[in-house]
């Protein structure tokens, strides 16, 4: 018989009545995706890996707290977005790239590859470049900037998600979006076939 | 070349940085470690704060409203301070009485209003 997993709401209300397990079972569910979003924001593994801890840390203190008046999802993004701001207003210029590992699946990714083969059969060498500069380009962005393109480019997410998260208009995530690809395509001009 | 075109293509190169990722084990350790932070937290925490936040979380229980809680508890907290406030201002006071009452009880001397002295003697007088 196929047992259903468990909604993040029922989760949250076993956190609430006590069950700490259930609680580990939404760290599993939403570490990977808080992970990209916080990692995307600050170009450093080490960094990422603390401010998840306390991401998750404070959701735990709060999660009785939690209304339901937006989804889990959009709750916890929330905490992580807001937490991040705070931590690079600390970090401020001190910009440290300890980038992550590009898993191996990149190099037959078809849009690595119409970025990278101008010529240069040798995909490899250009994969650290490319890194390289694409974590520079985003270091260049704005923090507000950063965490849009970070969410609709790279996470995918809807404008409407985004305007919750962050509690703006969906035309300031509109905007927010073409200023930072306005700014990110002089950084990326070589990459970006004419 | 459009600037749809354009971004399309950022986003499609932003889209790469999805392959930047912790090595395999990572989220596997990450609970683990998640779990250890939480213990020493509780551990390292002072007694008021542990106390404080069991509070919060009492006012903020979603069945009840937080309204009703935050000022039943106002209520409560200002009963408790004015019956402490009476009763350390009432027991010096008994305390003195008493101890008063008792030293000078054999030669107590009552101070009563002239009308009320008058009227005694006149009586005392017949």
């Amino acid at each position: 018989m196929e047992t259903l997993d468990p909604t993040d709401e029922q989760l949250v209300d076993r956190t609430k009545a006590g069950d700490a397990r259930a609680f580990d079972e939404l760290v599993v569910r939403f570490s990977p995706r808080l992970y990209g979003l916080i990692y995307n924001m600050t170009s450093s593994h080490e960094d990422t890996n603390d401010l998840l801890q306390e991401v998750f840390a404070k959701a735990y203190r709060s999660i009785r707290g939690f209304q339901a008046k937006s989804s889990f999802y959009t709750w916890m993004h929330t905490i992580a977005v807001n937490m991040t701001f705070n931590f690079l207003k600390k970090r401020n210029r001190r910009k440290t790239m300890s980038l992550d590992d590009v898993d191996n699946g990149i190099l037959n990714d078809p849009n690595f590859i119409a970025a990278t083969s101008n010529g240069d059969p040798s995909h490899s060498a250009n994969l650290g470049e490319l890194q390289k500069k694409l974590n520079e380009s985003m270091l260049k962005l704005s923090h507000d900037h950063r965490a849009v393109v970070t969410m609709f480019d790279i996470q995918g997410m809807p404008h409407a998600e985004i305007a919750k998260i962050l509690k703006i208009s969906e035309g300031t995530v509109r905007s927010r979006l073409f200023y930072a690809h306005k700014q990110l395509q002089n950084h990326l001009q070589e990459f970006i076939k004419k | 070349m459009s600037p749809d075109m354009d971004n399309d293509q950022i986003s499609k190169l932003l889209r790469l940085k999805l392959y930047e990722r912790p090595p395999e084990d990572y989220f596997e350790n990450f609970l683990a470690e998640f779990q250890l932070r939480q213990r020493a937290e509780v551990i390292r925490r002072p007694f008021y704060q542990i106390a404080w936040d069991r509070l919060r979380h009492l006012l903020a229980l979603p069945n009840i409203p937080r309204l009703a809680m935050a000022g039943s508890f106002a209520v409560a907290v200002i009963a408790t301070g004015s019956v402490l406030t009476w009763s350390d201002s009432e027991a010096p006071l008994a305390k003195k009485n008493s101890r008063v009452s008792s030293k000078t009880s054999p030669s107590v001397q009552y101070i009563l209003p002239a009308e009320v002295v008058s009227y005694a003697s006149a009586r005392r007088s017949f």
